[in-house]
């Protein structure tokens, strides 16, 4: 009776380590993923952060003109880019962002174009319309493919076909913390900063200032969505670590409990066995 | 002669970020130079050649795409690709200058495929020339 206990509870302890085993592996794999992923966050973000205080400049300090990206519209289409991850097993991180995607697009007309095959999925099977699912690989995409992502949809904006145009992608802020955000692309936000007469003197466009409005946007919300998907990536390897790391530690605790049960059904079958030796002579 | 802060980022990181005396860069509608006390200015780029001065030292760049700015003399160049001429990478440019012309000759190809491979012609074209300059 021990002796079945004993063994059942020795191929748990095998089957426990295996996992181990694999948990451990993904997590040492995450963590070299997660340097060279947050080597390039800390690469690009003063892009990031120039390109973004740059065109804020330009829109705060422009009087001259209104450009259709500025202009406010009252529809109801909106467009989302989603940048989640390809695979699991990584914590809250792809639940989160679509969750917090859902949550936006409840009561809109809403199309996504979804990088990575988490967000593919998830929006094929919320029958939400996806402009394209040409990059359902969220590794594979480059620098090149977010401009010819930001080309395509600044004109399908001008065009009318969307009233907004979002991202959604996760904040790496630290290796233990990674915030699901969205970020609204277009139509730009005119921040009505108070600013010292300082550079209120206006701006000389050439050609001329539309001209380079059109030029610019594309590019800027090219670099915007490159920044953007280079967070996510960073994010979702540092959130696929901390799920290892903590699964692995979950697997230590079991194996540990199990060792004791296990030396405790050894004991007591011994102690038995010896019970009915001494009984029987 | 007299400086101003110049700043340089791609998103491959900040290339550049100090006091400069000169910056002529291929705009899209030619070479603009920029020296200090310039007036705000805003210019998307084209592509060509980028050169900066600092500390009385010319230094050439292969410059494509992005915008430049000046805005209260602070100058910014916010380019896509940013290489300076003794890190072009003369092989690459190669390659991909004998892969685009392959395209350009191959009467099957689509428009796209026409397209994009011309303006891949046109990059490596500017950074084998500038490649040149080191």
């Amino acid at each position: 009776m021990a002796g079945v206990s004993t063994k059942e509870i020795k191929n748990r302890i095998r089957s426990m380590e295996s996992t181990r085993q694999i948990t451990k592996a993904m997590e040492m794999v995450a963590a070299s993923k997660l340097r060279r992923a947050q080597a390039q966050v800390l690469n690009s973000r003063p892009y990031f952060e120039i390109l973004s205080d740059t065109i804020s400049d330009i829109v705060a300090t422009n009087r001259e003109f209104s450009s259709p990206y500025l202009k406010a519209r009252s529809g109801n289409r909106v467009m989302y880019i989603v940048i989640a991850g390809d695979r699991g097993l990584a914590g809250g991180y792809n639940s989160n962002i679509l969750k917090l995607v859902q949550s936006r697009i409840q009561d809109k007309e809403a199309t996504v174009l979804p990088i990575g095959k988490k967000a593919v999925d998830y929006f094929k099977s919320h029958n939400v319309p996806a402009l394209t699912e040409q990059y359902a690989e969220a590794a594979d995409v480059g620098i090149g493919d977010c401009f010819s992502i930001a080309k395509q949809l600044s004109r399908a904006f001008l065009a009318g076909e969307y009233d907004e145009i979002h991202v959604a992608y996760t904040n790496f802020v630290s290796v233990l913390s990674q915030v699901p955000d969205t970020r609204k692309l277009l139509p730009l936000v005119r921040e009505e900063v108070a600013k010292d007469s300082g550079s209120t003197n206006g701006i000389e466009y050439e050609p001329d200032s539309e001209e380079v409005f059109a030029a610019i946007v594309p590019e800027y919300l090219g670099g915007i969505l490159y920044g953007a998907i280079c967070e996510s990536r960073a994010a979702e390897q540092a959130a696929r670590r901390s799920a290892m790391d903590s699964a692995t530690q979950n697997a230590d605790d079991m194996i540990a409990d199990l060792s004791l049960k296990f030396n405790r059904a050894r004991q007591a079958a011994i102690t038995q066995e010896i019970t009915e030796i001494v009984a029987g002579s | 002669m007299t400086q101003f802060p110049l700043k340089i980022v791609t998103p491959d990181g900040l290339i550049f970020d100090g006091m400069a005396e000169e910056l002529v860069v291929r705009s899209t509608g030619g070479d603009v130079a920029i020296l200090a006390r310039h007036v705000n200015y805003v210019t998307p780029l084209g592509m060509g050649r980028a050169v900066v001065v600092a500390d009385g030292k010319r230094r050439t760049a292969a410059c494509i795409g992005g915008m430049l700015s000046v805005v209260d003399g602070e100058v910014t160049l916010v380019p896509t690709t940013f290489e300076w001429a003794d890190k072009i990478d003369v092989e690459r440019a190669e390659a991909a200058y004998q892969r685009a012309n392959k395209v350009l000759h191959d009467h099957s190809a689509s428009d796209t495929d026409i397209k994009l491979a011309e303006a891949k012609l046109r990059r490596a074209l500017i950074r084998k020339n500038i490649a040149s300059y080191k």
